[in-house]
C-alpha cells in the first residue's frame, strides 16, 4: 500500500484539491497540520485523508519525519512525499513508485530537469530559481556525493525499509539536502523520474523566497557540523 | 583605595554571596556554583591589584592589563553565545520530539 505523507503549514485553499486529487487515486494520504492558524486539518480531513497535528510549528522537515513515522507504524509499503501546495502532479505518484515495485531502487526523487522537451517540466520557474537551483546541485555533489539534477524537489517516494533507515533532524528547510545524505550514506539505490511542477501564481506566494536559500544552506552546515 | 574600587567590591560581594546562598540551597549545581564564584573572586583581584593583570599581560605580549581583561571577557561570552546556541538546538530538537509524539497518539481514529 502506498501513503503519501503531505506536510502542510497554512495551505486551506489549496490542500483539499490536492488530497481528493490522491485519494481518488486510491492513496492512503497522512497529512501533517504542522500548527496552521487556517482551516487546514478540516480542509484535509474533508477530503479523506488521516490528519496529524503538531501542536507548534516545527518546519517542514519535522512534519516529513512525523508523517513517514506514522505512515511505516501503519503498515505502509511505499512511501511517498508529496508537497501541499498543489505544484505536484497526482498522476506522478505512480510513475514514481513504479522504480521501488520493479525493485531496481530503494527511493525515487522527482526532478524538474530531466526527460525528454515534452515531459521536461519547470514551467514558469522564474529564471533566478532556476540558478539557485543549479548551485544547488553543484553544492550538493560536493558535500554528499549525490548525483541527482534536482535537489529540492517535494516529490520523492521510499520503500518501507529506506523510510525506516531515514531520521531527519533538521527540522525546516535543510532536509532536502539531509536526505540525500543518508541516502548516500546509508547506501540505498536511488533513480530520478521526470516530474511536473507547476508554478502558478500561489505556490510563487507561498513558496521559498530565492534569498531563504542562504538560511537553508547555514542550517545544513551547521547542522552536519553539529551532529 | 578608589571610589570605583569601592563600588565594585560592593557588587562582587553581593553576587559572592548571592552564588554562595544558591549553591549551599543546591539551587544552582556546584560545579556552576564553584565557576561564577571563581569568576567574581578573579575580578576582585584584578581590581585590587590592577599591576597583576599588566604584569600577565605583558608576560602573554599584550600591552596593557586592561587589554588582556577584554580579550579574556570577549572569548568568555563568545564561549557563553556559543554554549547557549547549543542547547537552544538540543532543546528545540527535544521539542520536535515531544510534538511528533504528540501527533502521531492523537492521531484520527480509523
Amino acid at each position: 500500500m502506498i501513503w503519501v505523507v503531505v506536510p502542510a503549514y497554512n495551505e486551506g485553499r489549496v490542500l483539499g484539491g490536492v488530497v481528493e486529487e490522491l485519494v481518488a487515486r486510491g492513496h492512503r494520504v497522512v497529512v501533517v497540520d504542522d500548527g496552521s492558524t487556517d482551516d487546514t486539518p478540516a480542509a484535509a480531513r474533508r477530503a479523506g485523508a488521516v490528519v496529524l497535528r503538531h501542536a507548534v510549528n516545527r518546519g517542514q522537515g519535522a512534519a516529513l519525519q512525523t508523517g513517514i513515522a506514522y505512515a511505516l507504524r501503519r503498515g505502509a509499503e511505499h512511501i511517498v512525499t508529496f508537497d501541499s501546495d498543489g505544484q505536484h502532479a497526482a498522476e506522478d505518484v505512480d510513475a514514481l513508485v513504479a522504480p521501488l515495485r520493479a525493485g531496481r531502487a530503494d527511493v525515487v526523487l522527482g526532478s524538474r530537469f530531466i526527460g525528454t522537451p515534452s515531459v521536461k517540466h519547470s514551467e514558469g520557474m522564474p529564471g533566478g530559481r532556476k540558478a539557485i537551483l543549479a548551485l544547488a546541485v553543484v553544492f550538493t555533489r560536493v558535500a554528499s556525493g549525490a548525483r541527482v539534477t534536482d535537489t529540492h524537489n517535494g516529490l520523492r517516494a521510499f520503500t518501507r525499509a529506506a523510510a525506516a533507515k531515514l531520521d531527519i533532524r533538521l527540522d525546516r528547510m535543510a532536509h532536502a539536502s539531509e536526505i540525500l545524505d543518508q541516502i548516500v550514506r546509508h547506501g540505498l539505490r536511488f533513480e530520478e523520474v521526470p516530474v511536473h511542477v507547476r508554478y502558478t501564481e500561489y505556490s510563487r506566494r507561498k513558496g521559498q523566497s530565492s534569498f531563504a536559500a542562504l538560511r537553508i544552506l547555514a542550517d545544513y552546515v551547521v547542522g552536519r557540523w553539529m551532529r | 583605595m578608589t571610589s570605583f574600587q569601592w563600588i565594585a567590591f560592593a557588587v562582587l560581594g553581593v553576587s559572592f554571596v548571592i552564588t554562595l546562598t544558591l549553591t549551599v540551597r543546591r539551587r544552582i549545581a556546584p560545579r556552576v556554583g564553584f565557576a561564577w564564584g571563581m569568576l567574581w573572586i578573579a575580578a576582585a583581584v584584578a581590581i585590587a591589584r590592577p599591576e597583576l593583570t599588566a604584569t600577565i599581560a605583558r608576560a602573554l605580549g599584550i600591552g596593557r592589563g586592561t587589554d588582556l581583561v577584554l580579550y579574556v571577557a570577549i572569548l568568555a561570552m563568545v564561549f557563553g553565545f556559543f554554549a547557549v546556541y547549543v542547547r537552544m538546538r538540543r532543546i528545540e530538537s527535544d521539542l520536535t520530539k515531544i510534538v511528533r509524539e504528540l501527533a502521531i497518539r492523537n492521531a484520527d481514529e480509523e
